[in-house]
């Protein structure tokens, strides 16, 4: 069964469509990633998700019933933490847990459960305000687990965290479906957070799903690229573009081609030399999820600007 | 039912170490010492007839009624809703499986219980320096005993007549994530029942419903209305605040006012003060109006 199906899911702010008609398919029991640049819809996605705020199109479907009809049954087994986590910073991270539990009724042994899920426990007398980003972090995701949810539901989770925050949290996560038959749902907006815990994804720019499947099938898609160091590189990518080729000028200044073969070195090397650059490196490698990911991106973004 | 047990339960929590919870207690102790040291200097306690409990209570009521209560209110409403409105509260609360209503309904309630909780120490202290006094004065202790029923019931129609303003504010500050509106709106309310005390219209005006409830203009009791409009007012007007709420396709607060929501406001006032000024002419006399009872608001359709 799937934990969230939406059927053409669109939102609108003023006469911008943030959200344009996406389909979730989201198995259970398995990290999903949903994978997008700032700005993509993400955040908009997922409140409509949890009945934060209303879609103008289309339908949510959580554990297969429709969201809008049976909202308070259905968050009963939904825990979140949409972006920052929203604590009180008067109370100590107990008096939080306890705020939360109060509210949805949870039994009080809860509160020790989820402190040890993610060891909190010695510092859950402290005050929140004296909190690291880490730890804030990590008991905004034991809020998420106080109803012992069957989907969690994660927005960027590890942004703002430090090198051994992020590692920390993506352990925790890695945990829940494997030890707990969670489903978690993960947003971010980087291939490489997600890609060692996720089974299945989903890509989505400018509001609209560019891909979705199983992580493997856009392994699949990995292909051959083209890797090429040459003199001036600006005036190359905008050479090789006028052959119409799609160039990816990198900070280091290389430049990249997607899905290129053989042949395609052999005639961009000699375009390359024909217009008097010096070409110093010709490589032919296999290409990363993340430049997956960014040419999908990329290649969206010409689209629209085109149409 | 249970689920708004368990939200007041969660919000008496979260009052922990505030100023909310502080201030419930500094507001009537301050009106309280201030009785204390009038008490002091009081020159009229050898006249006769003279009612050491009826002066202490007169003169805290209404301070408290005309000034202490709607600014406790307008503080206590925007620091309770300011709890949420800072880390974005709403997300998390408006997520969990709880109605919004309950939600709404919570943070009104403990306005109410904190307000009630805060007219009743009004209450205590005005005892404890009736024989305070006595203790310190003892020309004062031929008074008659305190009226302990009847100035409890005086305290808690008060409050009563209170909860429409407790309603509007609740509403404001839950709306708007703008401390700086919700305490200016409240200021404005208060300002302005010093004119409207003045006008007919001051009968209906919600900042001064818990004066009126004190009844002191002779021949001309007001608690009945005071209490119909500020209690059954207050129910509907938080009927109608929770309706918006949950109807709201939203869970961030407007972090200003909308210019259309301004220009309403702006009419509506305009057109209260111009119904104001008409009933008034046409009941006391013919003549126009002095222009001393003009505002500016009015003036202008007519330029
Ligand atoms: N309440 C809102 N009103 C108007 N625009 C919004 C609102 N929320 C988000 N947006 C806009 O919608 C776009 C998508 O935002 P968001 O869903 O937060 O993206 P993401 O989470 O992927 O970074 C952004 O351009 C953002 O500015
Ligand atoms: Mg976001």
């Amino acid at each position: 069964m799937l934990a969230i199906e939406t059927g053409r899911l669109s939102k609108q702010f003023g006469k911008r469509l943030v959200v344009d008609g996406i389909d979730l398919r989201v198995p259970s029991a398995q990290v999903y990633g949903f994978l997008g640049p700032n700005g993509a819809g993400k955040t908009t996605t997922i409140r409509m998700l949890l009945g934060l705020i209303r879609p103008d199109e289309g339908k949510v479907h959580l554990f297969g019933d429709v969201l809008a009809e049976h909202r308070l049954a259905l968050l009963k087994r939904v825990g979140a933490l949409v972006e920052m986590p929203s604590l009180y910073p008067h109370l100590t991270g107990r008096e939080n847990l306890e705020v939360t539990r109060r509210l949805i009724g949870a039994p009080a042994g809860a509160i020790a459960r989820v402190l040890d899920i993610v060891a909190l426990a010695k510092d859950a007398h402290r005050l929140v305000r004296e909190y690291s980003l880490g730890m804030r972090q990590r008991l905004g995701l034991a809020l998420a687990l106080l109803n012992q949810p069957e989907l969690l539901i994660l927005d960027e989770p590890t942004n703002g965290l430090d090198p051994a925050g992020i590692h920390e949290m993506r352990d925790l996560i890695r945990r829940l479906p494997v030890e707990f038959g969670i489903t978690v749902f993960l947003s971010s907006h980087l291939l490489g957070e997600v890609e060692q815990i996720a089974g299945n994804i989903g890509i989505i720019h400018a509001g609209r799903l560019l891909f979705q499947g199983p992580l493997a099938e856009l392994r699949a898609r990995q292909e051959k690229r083209l890797l090429i160091g040459v003199s001036s590189p600006e005036e190359a990518a905008r050479c090789l573009e006028a052959a119409n080729r799609t160039v990816n000028l990198r900070d280091d200044g290389t430049l990249t081609i997607a899905g290129a073969s053989q042949a395609d070195a052999v005639d961009v090397n000699r375009l390359l030399v024909n217009q008097g650059f010096d070409v110093f490196q010709l490589t032919l490698s296999q290409i990363t999820l993340e430049d997956i990911f960014l040419g999908l991106t990329k290649n969206a973004e010409t689209e629209r600007s085109d149409s | 039912m249970t689920t708004l047990l368990r939200a007041l339960h969660a919000e008496s929590l979260k009052l922990k170490r505030t100023l909310a919870f502080r201030m419930v207690f500094i507001a009537p102790l301050l009106v309280a010492l201030l009785q204390f040291f009038m008490g002091l200097n009081q020159r009229r306690a050898a006249q006769p007839g003279f009612n050491l409990w009826e002066t202490i209570f007169n003169a805290s009521l209404v301070i408290w009624a005309i000034f202490m209560l709607p600014l406790l209110i307008t503080l206590e409403t925007a620091l309770l809703a300011g709890i949420e409105h800072g880390e974005k509260q709403w997300k998390h609360l408006l997520a969990l499986p709880i109605p919004r209503s309950a939600v709404y309904a919570s943070k009104f309630m403990i306005a109410l219980a904190l307000t009630l909780l805060s007219t009743l120490t009004l209450f205590g202290l005005s005892l404890l320096n009736g024989y305070a006094l006595i203790k310190l004065r003892p020309e004062l202790a031929s008074s008659a005993p305190p009226e302990f029923l009847k100035w409890l019931f005086v305290v808690l129609k008060l409050w009563t007549a209170s909860w429409l303003i407790i309603a509007i504010h609740t509403w404001i500050g839950i709306r708007w994530s703008s401390l700086t509106l919700a305490l200016g709106a409240g200021v404005a309310g208060t300002f302005f029942a010093l004119f409207a005390a003045s006008a007919r219209i001051g009968k209906f005006y919600p900042w001064l419903l818990p004066m009126n409830s004190l009844n002191l203009i002779e021949g001309e009791p007001r608690d009945t209305l005071a209490l119909l409009i500020g209690g059954l007012g207050g129910v509907v007007a938080f009927g109608l605040g929770c309706l918006e709420f949950t109807r709201r396709d939203s869970d961030e607060p407007e972090t200003s006012m909308s210019r259309r929501f301004l220009l309403a406001v702006g009419a509506a006032g305009i057109a209260l003060a111009i119904l104001g000024v008409a009933m008034q002419s046409a009941k006391s006399d013919p003549a126009p109006p002095k222009p001393s009872s003009v505002t500016p608001a009015d003036s202008r359709p007519g330029s």
